[in-house]
């Protein structure tokens, strides 16, 4: 069987930062991080940590039509947590990785199925979810979901 | 292609960078292309000034003692912000504890910042040897190392030593007079249950440090460029505000005599291998 595989084309943009082209869309991305909360751009760090939300949320969506949970709203929190940041900034003396140390994510879902139902939608989301997989490699993964009203 | 000039700088957090960044792009678009080289302490900023890594470094007023010594004071300091100038350090006491005068500290603790902190442990340190009152003898030291080798430019040492004072560790805490008035103006300090016991007489805090053959008109130039940023610019003053300053002023060394008894009299140089 042939590899499936997803393409973008990703060009620099004028100063800082690049536009990401993807089948009949596009999404424009600034540096790879900022420390500044004003920065006006999504930083490519931002876009992945925004990656794993989009995943969770999509997978729990998916899983649930498939069976037949009610589910009202989704909400995900996610933080990212570097293990050196001042690499980033190449700072004289420090040592370290520039990388993601730790993903944490909290899911809020909305539904008022049974709490066994859900729980098993949520086994099958962290089982299939190709984000999550990918990144539980890489990173220390802090994954749970509340069951709200 | 002009070659940049290099400005070193610490980092204690890296926020930090987002002002070193403003600054730098304010030189570049004034004619002055710049990078910024990052330390993780002084001791490594003096090394890379000392050693001509940098050409500008933005050195606390410890680190500008070590870079004399290290270079055999062939420095000058060009600049600095106009509120490194004339600070001093108050020593904190709880009201109604009965420490009235300095001399009641004798036998009790006092809280402090971090080892390398000019104002929250060494220029303190020498108040109080200067009151007869000796360190580890007339009286016990509290101190809270918080990033060691950045010199108390993290104000957490600070912060700790009050803590301890507020809850009764310690007799009296060290505080920069900016963080007294600040803590209370934020609610961290009640000013109803503490008060200044004594006050160290004024210092000079940071400036921007060169070596002597820094070339003139690169300092002029560089100098013209710094003294056109003004707080009534309303595109300079949110990074005037972030950098703490209403106005950047010729550098002097006269504010260091403090620091520099505080450093000799604690053999300082050789406790940290200088």
């Amino acid at each position: 069987m042939e590899d499936t595989r997803w393409t973008l084309r990703v060009t620099a943009g004028h100063a800082v930062g690049s536009t990401a082209h993807v089948r009949k869309h596009s999404f424009v991305a600034g540096a790879p991080l900022s420390f500044d909360a004003e920065y006006g751009a999504i930083t490519a760090l931002e876009y992945l940590l925004g990656s794993v939300g989009a995943d969770l949320i999509g997978s729990i969506q998916a899983v649930a039509r498939r069976r037949r949970v009610e589910v009202d709203a989704i909400e995900v929190v996610v933080h990212g947590v570097l293990h050196n940041p001042m690499v980033y900034l190449r700072v004289v003396g420090e040592t370290g990785d520039a990388g993601l140390r730790a993903i944490e994510a909290r899911v809020y879902i909305s539904s008022l199925d049974d709490a066994p139902r859900v729980r098993a939608l949520w086994a099958e989301v962290l089982e299939t979810s190709p984000v999550v997989n990918t990144l539980a490699k890489a990173v220390k993964l802090d994954l749970a979901y509340q069951q709200v009203l | 292609m002009t070659k940049p000039l290099t400005m070193g700088a610490v980092l204690y957090d890296p926020k930090v960078s987002i002002i070193w960044e403003i600054i730098r792009e304010f030189f570049e678009t004034n004619g002055i292309p710049m990078d910024v080289v990052y330390f993780t302490n002084y001791e490594k900023q003096v090394e890379a000034l000392v050693s001509g890594l940098v050409d500008i470094a933005w050195n606390s007023p410890l680190a500008w003692l070590e870079t004399q010594h290290a270079g055999k004071n062939g420095f000058a300091a060009i600049a600095m912000r106009d509120t490194d100038c004339d600070r001093c350090t108050h020593f904190i006491v709880r009201k109604g504890s009965g420490i009235a005068n300095v001399s009641d500290l004798r036998g009790k603790t006092v809280a402090m910042g971090a080892k390398d902190s000019p104002q929250a442990t060494l220029i303190p340190t020498e108040f109080l040897r200067s009151h007869g009152l000796e360190a580890g003898k007339d009286y016990q030291v509290q101190r809270f190392d918080v990033l060691v080798g950045k010199h108390g430019d993290h104000i957490g040492g600070e912060l700790d030593a009050f803590k301890c004072l507020a809850a009764g560790k310690a007799a009296a805490s060290t505080m920069l007079d900016l963080n007294w008035k600040t803590w209370q103006a934020d609610g961290t300090i009640n000013g109803n249950e503490f008060e200044i016991l004594a006050t160290t007489d004024r210092f000079d805090h940071c400036v921007f440090a060169v070596r002597d053959n820094f070339p003139e008109q690169t300092k002029a130039s560089w100098l013209k460029v710094l003294f056109s940023m003004s707080y009534d610019n309303p595109k300079h003053r949110e990074m005037m505000d972030m950098e703490g300053l209403k106005a950047w002023v010729p550098g002097r060394v006269s504010g260091f005599d403090a620091l520099t008894r505080a450093v000799q009299h604690t053999n300082f140089f050789k406790e940290v291998g200088l």
